[in-house]
């Protein structure tokens, strides 16, 4: 199968590769995988607490090309979003942006779950905390 | 017609599978092109489709793994694998674990092979493969025969525990094979699950 050009570039050259250290403040994480094909990914997003911005992302994506492609087009759509932005982002933006053919829309879900798994991962540890410190 | 109903077995787990090959046998001697060669064109035709799809029936239901994912996707009306309603879950433990897995494996090829590292990577694909016999074991026996005793109302959580196991095995195989393909030693194609990346 021939993959886009997008696709192409982004798993020769994947942007974000990588993780946060488990000390790291301010961190979600999500860890998801798809039973089809046994592909794992993880997603981490650092939010800043002053501004509530995403200011950095990581991820770590064992799958094919498409998925390693739909993960690191993530990381990078998530930098510089709120929580709120970060959680509009839908898998069919990825498949437009990467010109995924229909056998690999599931490697953009999987993109799409990530980010869904790390935001909430956020939510849990810091949301309750943040929101006390607005009221 | 699906491939239950092809063998004129209801749609249960629990088949006879030396029945199931005997009636196999016979059913390819009626559709056989060889009995149907002086008949019309669409006689002969519809002979070529029974005989295709009787083909297809017996290699799902006759392995007991294949005869499952194919019983789930009837049971949710779909095709193919993909396109679930409801997506299985492996537990989040696996999940973690298989991350792990392949985060060391990544780490060792990067260092290069040498026999100890290859020692290791193979000891633990053993171990993997005897866990994958056992997750089968799980699926063809006690979960099958639970889901073949069930009611109505018993069918949904079982559909979700038949849909975990497939999906438990599918993540177990991946990393069976990727150690294997690491090792230079890769997995014979198994027949049912294929499962590559592009």
């Amino acid at each position: 199968m021939a993959y886009s050009e997008k696709v192409v570039d982004h798993y020769n050259n994947p942007r974000n590769v990588g993780s946060f250290s488990k000390e790291t403040a301010h961190v979600g994480t999500g860890l998801v995988g798809a039973p089809e094909c046994g592909d794992v990914m993880k997603l981490q997003i650092k939010v800043n607490p002053g501004t509530g911005l995403i200011e950095d992302a990581k991820f770590k994506t064992f799958g094919c090309g498409s998925a390693i492609a739909s993960s690191s087009l993530a990381t990078e759509w998530l930098k510089g979003k709120t929580i709120e932005d970060a959680a509009k982002i839908k898998n069919t933006d990825i498949v437009n942006e990467l010109k995924l053919p229909p056998v690999k829309i599931h490697c953009s879900v999987l993109a799409e779950d990530a980010i869904k798994a790390a935001l909430a991962d956020y939510r849990t540890k810091h949301g309750a905390r943040a929101e006390a410190a607005v009221k | 017609m699906n491939y239950f109903e092809v063998f004129g077995l209801p749609r249960r787990l629990g088949i006879d599978v030396a029945e199931l090959q005997r009636q196999f046998y016979e059913l390819s001697r009626r559709y056989h092109p060889d009995f149907h060669a002086g008949a019309p064109p669409d006689e002969q035709a519809s002979a070529l489709d029974a005989s295709a799809r009787l083909n297809a029936a017996y290699r799902t239901l006759r392995d007991p793994v294949a005869r499952i994912e194919y019983l789930v996707r009837l049971e949710e009306g779909r095709e193919t694998k993909e396109g679930a309603a409801v997506k299985a879950q492996a537990p989040p433990e696996l999940l973690e674990e298989m991350f792990e897995i392949q985060e060391a494996l990544a780490e060792a090829k990067a260092g290069g092979l040498d026999e100890g590292t290859r020692a290791t990577l193979r000891a633990q694909r053993e171990r993997l493969r005897e866990r994958l016999r056992e997750a089968d074991a799980k699926l063809a026996g006690p979960l099958s025969a639970a889901w073949d005793a069930a009611d109505d109302s018993g069918r949904p959580k079982l559909r979700e525990l038949l849909k975990q196991g497939l999906a438990t095995r599918a993540y177990l195989k991946t990393v069976i094979e990727d150690l294997g393909q690491a090792l230079g030693e890769e997995e014979g194609t198994g027949e049912h699950v294929a499962h590559h990346r592009h």
